[in-house]
């Protein structure tokens, strides 16, 4: 089986409206692939910049797959979220972006995006907070039914991934 | 190379903790340490260190410079756990204590040669007002135990941090990977 290795860090995010964020992650593969270690999903700490407007988490990601075909090349996706001093929650986008097919170190920034929903909801959201979110979290990666959604722009996610695979050429494919 | 059993590769990390950018603070000093998964193992040089401390220069770039070396060689069967630098940055506070200013990790870069990081820093927050009143007071700010929690992914939630040091210790890092 071929393996690959994906080892980085989420480094933080910018271009967010709001400040103190945090941002639950995960990764969705095909039914092929078979996670050998790892954490597949996580959340992040809470940062609230002092100094600059980007907030950082550098979250630490490490896996490890085993693959038996290449479809469903694994998609780190993410929800930041920001929270208020009174501790609640108010989701500030979804985004996702592939985990890239070369080897080496990649710098990724992924755009994110959150739904807008009717203008009272807008209207609700801007002074209460709250906001309308997805039901099914797969609606972030996948492209099915995403013609039903009106979004609005988030922030930018960056992180840092680097590429490691193995015994690729065994099975004919070029890296 | 196609044998059957696990082949042993070697990391080799030179560097140095360059230097820091901490506008609020001064009079530092850096701790490092390294954390890395269950396959790996440190076979030369040292792991872990205590840097001096350090003041701000006088002229206008108000530089803290520490330039302290990182020598160390690690052994591995599986780039799973690949190591990453934790370092703890901790300065005096207003009443002379001891007080932690910033965490940072970053994983030992993957290809070699000549790499150089910038690394940001954190520090947890108590979430009550009261508590930062009294730690502020008290000079005991909320502290890891251990400060490998930082290199780790699970648990941060709930966590509360801020950045004081858009900081940058940079470690300058040579890595040359020797596969046996």
């Amino acid at each position: 089986m071929a393996e690959v290795h994906v080892i980085g860090q989420i480094m933080g995010a910018s271009g967010f409206s709001e400040s103190s964020l945090f941002c639950k992650w995960g990764i969705h593969t095909g039914a092929a692939w078979k996670l050998l270690s790892g954490v597949r999903e996580g959340q992040t700490q809470v940062d609230t910049p002092q100094i600059g407007e980007m907030a950082y988490w550098s979250h630490p990601i490490d896996l490890h797959f085993a693959t038996k075909g290449l479809q469903g090349w694994p998609r780190l996706h993410f929800q930041v979220w920001s929270q208020d001093s009174f501790g609640r929650c108010q989701l500030a986008g979804y985004g996702f972006c592939h985990v890239p097919s070369s080897p080496g170190t990649h710098q990724l920034a992924c755009p994110t995006w959150r739904p807008l929903g009717s203008w009272q909801e807008q209207l609700a959201r801007a002074f209460v907070g709250g906001g309308p979110q997805l039901l099914h979290g797969d609606t972030i990666y996948s492209g099915a039914d995403r013609y039903r959604l009106h979004t609005a722009a988030g922030g930018t996610v960056h992180l840092e991934i680097s590429l490691l695979l193995r015994h690729f050429d065994r099975y004919g494919v070029e890296c | 190379m196609t044998t059957a059993s696990p082949s042993v590769f070697l990391l080799m990390v030179n560097g140095q903790v360059e230097s820091a950018q901490f506008p609020e603070y001064d009079d530092l000093y850096c701790k490092y340490c390294f954390v890395y998964g269950q396959d790996w193992a440190p076979t030369a040089g040292l792991e872990e260190g205590i840097s001096q401390i350090t003041s701000k220069s006088q002229d206008v770039r108000q530089a803290l410079v520490w330039n302290f070396p990182i020598d160390v060689t690690f052994k591995s069967t599986n780039p799973y756990g690949w190591p990453q630098i934790v370092l703890s940055v901790y300065g005096p506070d207003v009443f002379g204590n001891d007080v932690v200013r910033g965490y940072g990790a970053v994983h030992v870069p993957f290809s070699p040669g000549r790499h150089k990081r910038t690394i940001p820093m954190f520090v947890p927050e108590s979430t009550s007002k009261l508590q930062k009143f009294t730690s502020w007071f008290m000079g005991r700010r909320p502290e890891y135990t251990d400060p490998k929690v930082v290199a780790q992914g699970e648990g941060r939630e709930g966590a509360v941090f801020s950045i004081h040091g858009l900081t940058p210790p940079r470690p300058l890092a040579s890595v040359r990977i020797k596969e046996t």
